[in-house]
Formats: structure tokens, sequence, C-alpha cells
């Protein structure tokens, strides 16, 4: 019996008009998404190409991951080269993209968008009639006065309706990703790939969690006008509303300075700072006679205290502003999580290796690279070639790291969802009134 | 007639449940919205406040007596923008430009007004109209209603203005609740013409509103059956609000390409160090003859890095001030020595003369104009591209109007250079000022700038941005004619049976 429903789910929708301007729509997006991503790709490659030749030994940068074609996250602020200089680290942002300001105003369409925003709206809009449609045309009536079971008709719907429903998307993307991927530009290794397919099956099991919530609603109403209308808007808020109003929220709870007044008291500590070695300098230069030339000695062990001093300093700063912003984005992880979309993003992110995780990863590998040259400019002023610090070298997370490092968690979080979801559509199925 | 079909329409969207559950959206939204942004304004302007008694503690206690090293200690602070409250406005460069920015908005952009207007008002109001003519044909209203003696204008007219009118009436009261608070907030001070700033931001919502309103009906006209009519709605929102915008920009950079900064920089070089290197060589040359004619003189000159005079031009280094101070006094001194030093002084400013020809005529400087021509055509052709969609044209208007968005980040840049420009004179006549005073001064001599001038950043006066905003406005009105005439003429031919 269920598979006769399935069948039928399936051909009733194939037949549909929905399921036609569905397939048009996600088709005609996820293959421009990916062409558009795959040229934003080329010149950002382009670009480290041309900012690698130039950059010097103090200079460090990573390429654009091809992965960054479908989920671009933060792609940009990684390949980012990153100055060393004993005062701090700057970023040399002189990217061909970030001239044209009107990309500030509007979001990269990445596959990332297309299945987050666009196709989770697709998810529902097939799922919203599915029971309260039925009942409207009077066919759950007939389905139900035979021998078939409530379970098995709503375990049976949920199946062929969400099969019909990601059929054309596994279309689109095969058929994007195999562009993708025969383009000399595009290197992807056995972790991309592996990533890539991980990435697809977080994304299915995100909009199953909206076709299941589309099947909550159809059961918990009785006219496909009104079910439409809730889907929309729990879309609305489960979309747009708590990731983004949760961002903020997050900032009124943990007080965190600007980048600017960051920078700012950096400066005051180094100027200052500057201007005691000055007066030392000063001092040492009045220094006149072999008798006291050993307290140049003490000069400099002066000198080296209040080098440390400063360092310590700045490092002190640095390091309360980035406790500070890592209890910022833990409790805006957690406050969001509560949306599915958030979720989402934080797990096809960290897995693309363009998300927050791998943000910090790098963030840390560039501090530590930070300190092994600066021991190396203070302890080693005289060095040859080979006494040379190794090159900065960074490998984006593996897939294993990436599991480890908590990505698993989001993954629960999106299956949660989803048992909750179909849980609750099946108890108001086996409540709902079919007449 | 045409007021009862105003009235029943009116009455029959505000009893329906779309009515209720969008306005309570509507009230909830806006105002933890506004109340979060304002509780976000505070705290950037304690941060703002912070920044500035930083800046003016540094300047106060450190002001260097060089030129370079003062300027270079000026940073204008830009305040947070006064309509932060309703609309998160577009960081600048120097937000995003440092390692430890906040990379969490470039994930989830900030909700404000504009997220308000742009998709919860733009998909209720598609949801209000998607089944005003198709949703009465299947109910057989509108077959009734037409057998009356009452023109299909009217019945038109009476649809879009009732629905309408319910549309916006839960729209407009969220707004002022939202902006009572604003009002009574001691840390929001709104002038004049924030105020105008804000009707005209609410004329240009509702025009939008209007617009998706019309959009839903001109797809009502053209449809049989509300459900086909929902779902052609919702295509074309996605299209307009989630697709075009986003990926015009992206083919525009595909379609106009720009060299990169660093492309632009290598090609400079290209230009610049030839013409160094010659530069060099006519001064090696010089420092040859002048090493015969002055012998040792010269030798001690060249010990003092040439009192400055072109050293880090020519060597790549500083002569320091110790050195610089010495070549003077040794030219004081020594009327020969001074002799010297002039003619070599005249010396760096021909060659310096001969290295600004060379560059000028190689085209240094149309480099960076041309580079400064293509990001321009690159970001008008994604402006036009994305004028397709209303969402956009709404975006720049409420934006500029309200000095949140791109206009701003360039009237900004502009009053900062007025304001550096003003500080550079005032730099110039302080640090001669010093000097004539006491001539030994030296680079660790600290200047009094109390009585600089101070940045304070004003706001564009109004009739400026509503001249750039203006075209925009104009193509919301002419979506908004031509959706309605399209309405008109779908349902001057519908088939009401």
């Amino acid at each position: 019996m269920l598979k006769s429903i399935i069948r039928k789910e399936i051909l009733s929708n194939l037949l549909g008009y929905k399921f036609s301007i569905i397939t048009i729509l996600s088709t005609i997006l996820i293959l421009i998404s990916i062409f558009v991503m795959y040229r934003d790709y080329y010149l950002a490659m382009e670009n480290h190409d041309i900012l690698r030749a130039e950059s010097g030994d103090n200079v460090e940068i990573i390429p654009p991951t091809p992965l960054g074609i479908f989920t671009k996250g933060l792609d940009e602020n990684l390949c980012r080269s990153f100055v060393i200089d004993p005062e701090g680290i700057e970023i040399s942002n002189k990217k061909q993209k970030s001239v044209n300001d009107l990309f500030k105003l509007f979001t990269a369409p990445d596959l990332l968008y297309i299945i987050k925003v666009i196709l989770s709206l697709c998810a529902m809009l097939f799922a919203f009639d599915i029971i309260c449609g039925e009942k409207e045309t009077g066919t759950l009536r007939q389905s139900l006065s035979n021998r078939l079971k409530r379970p098995i008709l709503v375990i049976g719907k949920w199946i062929g309706g969400f099969i019909s429903f990601i059929l054309p998307f596994f279309i689109a993307v095969l058929l994007g990703t195999t562009y993708v991927t025969l383009s000399p530009m595009v290197d992807m290794n056995a972790q991309d790939c592996a990533k890539l397919g991980l990435f697809l099956l977080s994304g299915v099991i995100y909009l199953a969690v909206f076709f299941s919530l589309g099947l909550l609603i159809s059961c918990l109403t009785h006219r496909s006008s009104t079910s439409l209308f809730i889907s929309l808007f729990v879309w609305a808020i489960l979309v747009f509303l708590i990731p983004n109003l949760g961002n903020i929220l997050a900032r009124q709870l943990v007080e965190i300075p600007t980048v600017q007044h960051l920078e700012l008291k950096h400066r005051r500590n180094w100027i200052k700072g500057n201007f005691e070695l000055t007066e030392l300098e000063r001092r040492r230069d009045r220094i006149k006679g072999d008798s006291e030339f050993r307290k140049v000695d003490d000069y400099r062990r002066q000198e080296i205290i209040i080098i440390r001093r400063m360092m310590a300093e700045i490092d002190n700063l640095n390091e309360d502003y980035r406790n500070r912003f890592n209890r910022l984005v833990k409790v805006s992880q957690n406050i969001t999580r509560f949306s599915p979309a958030a979720a989402f993003t934080f797990l096809a992110t960290d897995i693309m290796g363009t998300g927050m995780a791998e943000e910090r990863r790098l963030k840390r590998a560039v501090l530590q690279y930070r300190n092994i040259l600066l021991i190396d400019w203070y302890t080693n002023e005289n060095r040859d070639e080979k006494s040379k610090p190794p090159i900065f070298n960074y490998q984006r997370s593996s897939v294993k790291e990436i599991l480890g490092q908590g990505g698993l968690s989001n993954f629960l979080i999106l299956i949660l969802f989803n048992i909750l979801f179909f849980t609750g559509a099946h108890v108001a199925f086996l409540r709902y009134d079919v007449r | 007639m045409l007021k009862t079909i105003i009235a029943k329409e009116f009455l029959n969207n505000i009893l329906d449940l779309r009515f209720i559950v969008g306005f309570v959206l509507c009230i909830i939204i806006t105002i933890a919205c506004i109340m979060i942004l304002a509780h976000d304004y505070r705290q950037e302007m304690k941060d703002y406040n912070a920044r500035v008694n930083l800046e003016d503690e540094i300047l106060d206690n450190y002001a260097p007596v060089e030129f370079d090293r003062l300027l270079g200690m000026v940073r204008t602070q830009k305040p947070p923008e006064r309509f932060r409250p309703l609309i998160v406005g577009i960081q600048g460069n120097e937000n995003v430009g440092s390692f430890d920015d906040n990379p969490l908005p470039i994930l989830f952009p900030p909700l404000d007004f504009l997220f308000i207007v742009t998709i919860i008002m733009s998909l209720l109001a598609m949801l209000f109209s998607h089944d005003a003519i198709a949703g009465e044909r299947q109910n057989g209203t509108l077959r009734l209603v037409i057998s009356n003696s009452i023109s299909r204008t009217n019945i038109l007219l009476g649809k879009f203005i009732g629905g309408i009118a319910s549309l916006i009436i839960p729209f407009i009261l969220s707004l002022l609740v939202g902006v009572l608070y604003i009002s009574v907030n001691p840390a929001i001070q709104w002038d004049g013409s924030a105020w105008a700033e804000l009707v005209l931001l609410t004329a240009a919502s509702i025009i939008f509103i209007t617009l998706f309103y019309l959009l839903g009906l001109m797809v009502s006209t053209f449809s049989r059956y509300s459900s086909t009519s929902i779902l052609n709605c919702l295509f074309l929102w996605v299209l307009l609000i989630l697709v075009i915008p986003n990926v015009c920009t992206y083919i525009s950079a595909q379609l106009c390409r720009i060299p990169s900064i660093k492309e632009t920089e290598r090609m400079q070089d290209e230009i610049k160090y030839p013409a160094l290197k010659g530069a060099r060589k006519h001064m090696n040359e010089a420092a040859k003859r002048f090493k015969l004619k002055y012998d040792g003189l010269f030798s001690e000159f060249e010990s003092m890095e040439y009192g400055g005079i072109g050293t880090w031009f020519f060597l790549g280094r500083e002569a320091s001030s110790t050195q610089q101070k010495a070549a003077q006094q040794r030219a004081e001194a020594d009327p020969k020595f001074k002799a010297m030093m002039d003619s070599f002084r005249q010396e760096f400013e021909m060659a310096m003369k001969e290295f600004r020809r060379i560059v000028k005529e190689a085209g240094f400087d149309k480099i960076a104009k041309n580079l400064h021509r293509k990001v321009a055509m690159q970001t008008k052709l994604a402006k036009n591209l994305a004028c397709i969609s209303p969402f956009a044209n709404f975006v720049y208007v409420a934006r500029d109007l309200t000095g949140t968005g791109l206009r701003n980040l360039k009237y900004f840049e502009r009053t900062k250079n007025e304001y550096e420009e003003q500080f550079v004179s005032y730099a110039e006549e302080k640090i001669s000022g010093a000097r004539k005073k006491n001539p030994a001064i030296d680079e660790e001599y600290f200047l009094d700038v109390s009585d600089r001038p101070r940045f304070v950043f004003k706001e564009e006066p109004l009739k400026y941005k509503l001249g750039e905003v203006l075209p925009y406005w104009g193509i919301l009105v002419l979506f908004n004619v031509v959706f309605f005439a399209a309405a008109f003429a779908g349902f001057m031919r519908y088939d009401v049976r």
C-alpha cells in the first residue's frame, strides 16, 4: 500500500503545475548560480596569483577554495593577504571585487543561498497542501475510507512528495557540478569531493526539514490558503528573522568594542612605548667615554623590557578582544540555532571550509606564525638563508577535523528538527478531522 | 459604488486571518527590531565617543613635530548613522579590512526596517492580492458583482484601494509605535531633516508595498485559479527580490572587467622605476662631480646622509634628525658648505623635475584614472541592471535617503578629505611656527595641538540626497503604473465565468 501511495504522490506531483514551475525555477537558478560563482572563483584565483607573486616573506595568503563556488561563505575574508609586522597583523585587501561597493549591498548568489532561501521556500510550497489540499478536494476522505492506516498515508505522502521535489534539484546540481569539475580552472581532490557530497547531503536534510514543516502545517490546518499563509510566515521567520535578528541580539548580550577602537588602543600603546624608547635612546646617546660604556648594556636590557611590555599590552588587548569575540560568536550561534537555516549555514560553510570554524583556525595559524617570525626577528638579526623561519603553510580542515570540531552538532540539530516536525505532523494527522 | 467596493474589500481583508497574522507579525517584528537596533545604536555611540576621546588623548600628548608623522596620526572617526535605529548602514572598508573584524554579518546580514518592507511587507502584499480576482471568480462572487451595473474599472479600482488600505494600516501603525520609541529615547536626537527623511522613507515604502500589491493583482487578473496565481506570484517575488539584485552585481563584474589594484600598481611601477633609475643615475653623476669639486667637504656632507636632501627618495632610507641638524648647523657656520648644499639641492630638484616629466608623459596618472573609470562603469552597469528589480530601486532610495548607503560612505570620504586638507594647513602653520620659535626642536619634541580643527560629521543636506534618489523613485512609480495598466488590461479581458 505504501508503494502505491508513494507512486500516486509522485505522479500527481509530476503532472502538476507546481512541479513545472518549481523545477524551472530551481534549475535556472542553480545553473545561473554555479556559472556566476564559477566566474567569481576565476577572478578570485587571478587576484590570488597576482597577490601571491608580489607578496614578500612577511605576507601570508591562502588560495580560494573551488568549493567557494558552491558556498562562498567567508572565503573572501579567508583569502585576504595578511601582512605580518612587529606592530600587529594588517590586511592588504586589494582585491578586484572590493573596489565595486555594490557588492556590499547584495548577497552572493551561491548554491548555499539558493538552498537556504529559495529551495526551502519551494519545499514548503510543495508540502503546504499535501493534507489540507486533499481534504478540500475530498480525496482524503475517500482514501481513508479504505483499509489504509493513517501513518502509512502520511509516510507515503512524505516520501512521494519529497522525492518529486528533490529530483529536479539533484538533476540541476549534477549538471552544475559536472560543468565545474570539467573546467580546467578547478582542481578538486578527493577531500573536496567528499566535502561537496556532505554539503549536498546536509542540503537534502535541510530541505527535508522544511518539507516536514510544510506537512506539519498542512496537518494543522483545514484550508490550503490558510496553510500557505502560515507556511510563508513561518518560512520568513526561520530563514530571515531568527538568524539575522539573533546576530544583532548577541551583540547586545556581549559587549565588544569595534575594531577601530581596538586599533586606536594599539596605536596609543605603541606611541607611548616608542616615546619611552626614544627617551631611553636619548639618555644612552649622552653616555660618553669608555668608563661608562658598560652602561650601554643596561640600556639595552631596559629597551628589551619596554618592548616586551609593549608587546604584552598589545597581546592582552588582543586576547581580551578575541575572548569577547569568541563569546559573541558562541552566543550568536546558540541563539540562531533555533532556526534550521542558521544551523544549515554554519554546517555548510564549516564543511566547505569557508565558515567560522575555518576562519578561527586560519587566524590561529597566522598568529602562531607571527610568533615564530617575531622570535626570529628579535633573536636572529643577522640570519643567513639556512636559518630562515619555515614558510607559512596552511591546509584547510579535512572532513574528519570538521566533524570532530562540532560540525556534527549542527548536523544533529537538522536531524532533530526533521524528527520533531515529522513527529508533529504524524501526531496532528492522527487527530486530523478529514470531513 | 466605488466606495461600496472599497469598503467591502477593506472589511473582507481586515476580518481575514491574513490580516490578523500580518498585523501581529508586523507590530512584533517592527518594535523588536527598532528596540534592539536603538540599543545597538547606543552602544555604537558609546564606542564612537570612546574612540574620539582616545584620539584626542593621543594627539594631545604625542603630536610629533614631524609633518608626515603628525598627519599619519589623524584618524577621522565615523559616527553611527542617525537612522541606525531603523536601518543598519553599510560598513566602510575601514571595518572590513582588519584582521580582527567580525565576519558574522557576512553570513547573516542584520535585520532592519529594510528587511521588514522588502521581505515581510512585499510578501504580505502579494498574499493579499493574489486572489483578489481569481479567488472571487472561483467563489462565483465576481460574476454576481459584474452582473450589476458596475464598470470593471470601478471594481478594479475598488479592489486596489480597499486592499492597499488594509495593508498599509498595520504597516503605518507598527512604524508609528517604533517611531514613538525613537522619539522618547534620549539617546536618539533627530532634527527636522531626519524627520523629513523618515516621512520620505515611509512614502517610498508605501510605493514599494503598493507595487507588490499591484503585481499580485496583475497576476490574479491573468490566472483562473488562486492556487496558480499564488505560485506565479511567488515565482516572480523570488526573482525580483531574491535573485535579480544579487545576480546583477556578479554579472556586471563578468561583463565589465576591472584590472586589479595590484595589477594597476604593477603597471605604474613599470613606469615609475625606470624613471627613478634615471633620476638616481643623474644624482650619482652629480655626486661624482661634487666629489671632484668639493672633495673632503662633500665626503663630510655624504656622512650626514646629504642633510636629508632626497635621501629617502634615492637611497631608500631617512637621514636622522641629528644628521639633518648637523648639516644645517654646518651650512650656517661655513658659507662654502652652504653653497655646496644649495647647488646639491638644485641638482636634486632638477632630477625630480625630470622624473615627474617622464612619469607624466608615460601616462602614470592615466592608469589610475583608467581603473577609476572602469570601476565607475562596472558599478553603473550593476546599478542599472539591478534596476530591473524594484527591490534594488527601493534599497537605493531608502539607503541614500537615510544616509545608510554607499552615497553616505562617499560623502563621509569627501568630508574627511576636506577636514584633512584643513588639518594639513593647520599642521604646516603649527610646525613652522614651532620651528621659528625654537629652531633646535627635534623629532622628540611634542606639539601643543589643543587648538586644532576638530572633525565634526554633518549629514548631507536633504536636497542633494533627493536629487540622487529621484530617478529610482521614478522607476518605482513607473513599475506601479505598468503593473496597474497590465492588471487593468488583464481584467478588461477577464472571463468571469
